[in-house]
């Protein structure tokens, strides 16, 4: 009786998909469509001197000049800091992240955590300008490195390569810190255990146990930091002058200061395909050398009977 | 707790560093917001003259202005579409909702730059070729470029809060023949209150601290603080910018320290919702 009732009224209901109407059109509008417009710009052209875009004529010459050498070495030094930034983060938050979930006391890891989070949410700009304070030509750091010998000149430090990677581990290594922290929070210790049981020492443990069941937590804490860091434009801006150009201000240069929106359109695809494509094969290297380590520590328990006399009872622990 | 061995006093001194890493720049422009010198790289000696020139310059009070502004805005509109979104994704799953997850997941992991170049342009084209003269506004630019992350955030935010909570407390509600409009009134939303709260003020500090998508965006007359600062960048930065951005963090983190009292007392793990993106 009342089931009918509820089914009765629930069929005049509208369906409860409605609610995600008004924030699926505002995306589609303000997300969707404005990169699809950027991606139909891309295959135009720059008209004249005044003009920011023009489709008249379709080619894929955009492309083609994307890939121009000053491009490709602007690129390629992208890819490199972002890689050496992206594994220099993974190697100081892993000791980080583990001392974090495993060794700290239950009730104060909620601080740590805060702690952790109070940088990144706090303005990106101003703390990346805070590295610029430090490493400025007036600053203590450069007048202690210069006296020590080990900076020909103060102004050596800031403006270079080495500085806007600086503040790209800087900037993401919050990213890196939190998905690992929360990776070998869910570790049950009890598998730890079980391996020193059998013998496995604590190297062998970590190596062998506790890091393949964090690996979830390390693969999201790289995607975190690696896709920010090669669209990257603040950090180079501030830390990099002349030098340390990215990528990103390439392309933003494109768009605010040589007005050619069908270039900088093109470049802007190109490096999000490149950077998609770079993260799927990254992804896939991983678990291959994870299925590759996973197979020779496997362990078969038992004899390995002949296929034809006992074929059901193969029995596979795996470590 | 593990007996203090060789290794982990090892790790102990290794995190300690890494925390030490995480907040030099902010404790350097703590202090540097009392630089009495005229550049902010050079320290002169301590002063108060930066926290007087915020208001004593026009600039810097109005882009600051401009900013708060902004972010009550884009805060108000990012709960009011992700408090709805929220609820749909928890409590009516379906076919439709893997779609929907993959375009707010799109929409949280593209780079900022990729937002802020693709929206110039559309704004041009709405704006100027489609003559919908509000969006040649500053204020609407800022307010849309803001709140679009902001809407996944809270999305996410308040589906989590609803999927820890039973439905039973509605279906009482529709059982007792209570409309919808008044279920969602009277018993929805103040379940999903404090993660509606919550999801606003983080989309608050985000809106406060946008810089990329701000700059490309930005429509002169309503620079927002962010894009002024960078701007002064390739100028010379001068100290009453670290002033600002000393109070700014000190408002940043009264409004986190409340968003982690309204998680706590609504009983949702802090670290949980806040790592969410």
């Amino acid at each position: 009786m009342r089931d009918e009732a509820h089914s009765r009224r629930a069929a005049k209901r509208l369906p409860g998909f409605v609610l995600a109407v008004p924030a699926w059109l505002w995306l589609t509008v303000f997300f969707v469509v404005p990169f699809l417009q950027i991606a139909w710009f891309s295959l135009g052209e720059k008209p004249g001197m005044f003009g920011t875009h023009s489709n008249a004529v379709m080619s894929l010459d955009r492309y083609a000049e994307a890939f121009s050498p000053t491009f490709f070495t602007i690129f390629r030094a992208t890819l490199w800091m972002s890689v050496l930034g992206t594994i220099a983060c993974l190697l100081i938050a892993l000791p980080a992240a583990y001392f974090m979930a495993m060794k700290v006391p239950a009730h104060r890891r909620g601080l740590l955590v805060a702690l952790v989070m109070v940088p990144y949410w706090t303005s990106f700009l101003i703390r990346t300008i805070g590295w610029k304070v430090i490493l400025s030509s007036e600053g203590a750091l450069a007048g202690f490195l210069t006296d020590v010998g080990l900076v020909a000149d103060p102004h050596d430090l800031l403006n270079t390569r080495g500085a806007v990677l600086l503040g790209l581990i800087y900037n993401y290594l919050p990213l890196m810190i939190l998905p690992m922290y929360v990776a070998f929070d869910r570790v049950d210790s009890a598998l730890g255990e079980a391996s020193k049981d059998l013998g496995a020492d604590r190297l062998r443990t970590f190596f062998q146990v506790t890091l393949p069941l964090a690996r979830p937590g390390i693969i999201a804490g790289i995607i975190l930091v690696f896709i920010p860091m090669m669209g990257d434009y603040v950090t180079p801006a501030v830390l990099g002058g002349a030098k340390g150009t990215m990528v990103g201000s390439l392309i933003a240069s494109q768009f605010l200061t040589a007005q050619n929106w069908a270039l900088g359109s093109a470049m802007a695809v190109v490096l999000i395909l490149l950077t998609m494509l770079i993260v799927v094969i990254a992804i896939a290297l991983m678990w291959c050398v994870g299925w590759l380590l996973h197979r020779r520590s496997k362990l078969v328990i038992g004899t390995v009977p002949p296929p034809d006399t006992r074929p059901h009872t193969q029995e596979v622990v795996t470590a | 707790m593990s007996r203090p061995s060789g290794t982990n006093l090892a790790l102990g001194a290794w995190t300690t560093l890494v925390f030490l890493f995480l907040f030099a720049p902010i404790i350097v422009i703590g202090i540097y917001s009392f630089n009495g010198g005229r550049l902010l790289t050079a320290w002169d000696g301590f002063s108060l003259e930066p926290f007087k020139a915020i208001i004593e310059r026009p600039t810097v009070r109005h882009t600051v202005a401009v900013s708060l502004q902004t972010a009550v805005i884009a805060a108000l509109l990012a709960c009011a579409l992700g408090t709805l979104a929220g609820m749909a994704t928890a409590r009516f799953p379906g076919r439709w909702a893997g779609p929907f997850t993959l375009l707010l997941l799109l929409v949280s992991v593209t780079p900022e730059i990729v937002d802020g170049i693709a929206l110039l342009p559309w704004f041009v084209t709405l704006g100027q070729d489609w003559s919908l003269l509000p969006f040649n506004n500053g204020y609407v630019r800022l307010v849309i470029g803001h709140s679009l992350f902001a809407t996944a955030v809270v999305t996410y935010i308040v589906r989590a809060r609803l999927v820890g909570l039973d439905a039973s407390l509605e279906e009482a509600s529709a059982d007792l023949y209570a409309r919808p409009v008044t279920t969602f009134f009277k018993v929805t939303l103040p379940l999903v209150g404090p993660a509606v709260l919550a999801g606003g003020l983080l989309a608050f500090t985000l809106s406060l601290d946008n810089t990329v998508i701000s700059s490309f965006i930005n429509v002169s007359g309503t620079t927002s603080w962010p894009v002024y600062v960078l701007s002064s960048v390739r100028s010379g930065l001068k100290p009453e910018i670290a002033a600002v951005s000393t109070i700014l963090l000190v408002l940043t983190l009264l409004v986190l320290g409340l968003v982690a009292l309204v998680l706590k007392r609504s009983g949702s793990s802090v670290t949980d919702t806040m790592a969410v993106n």
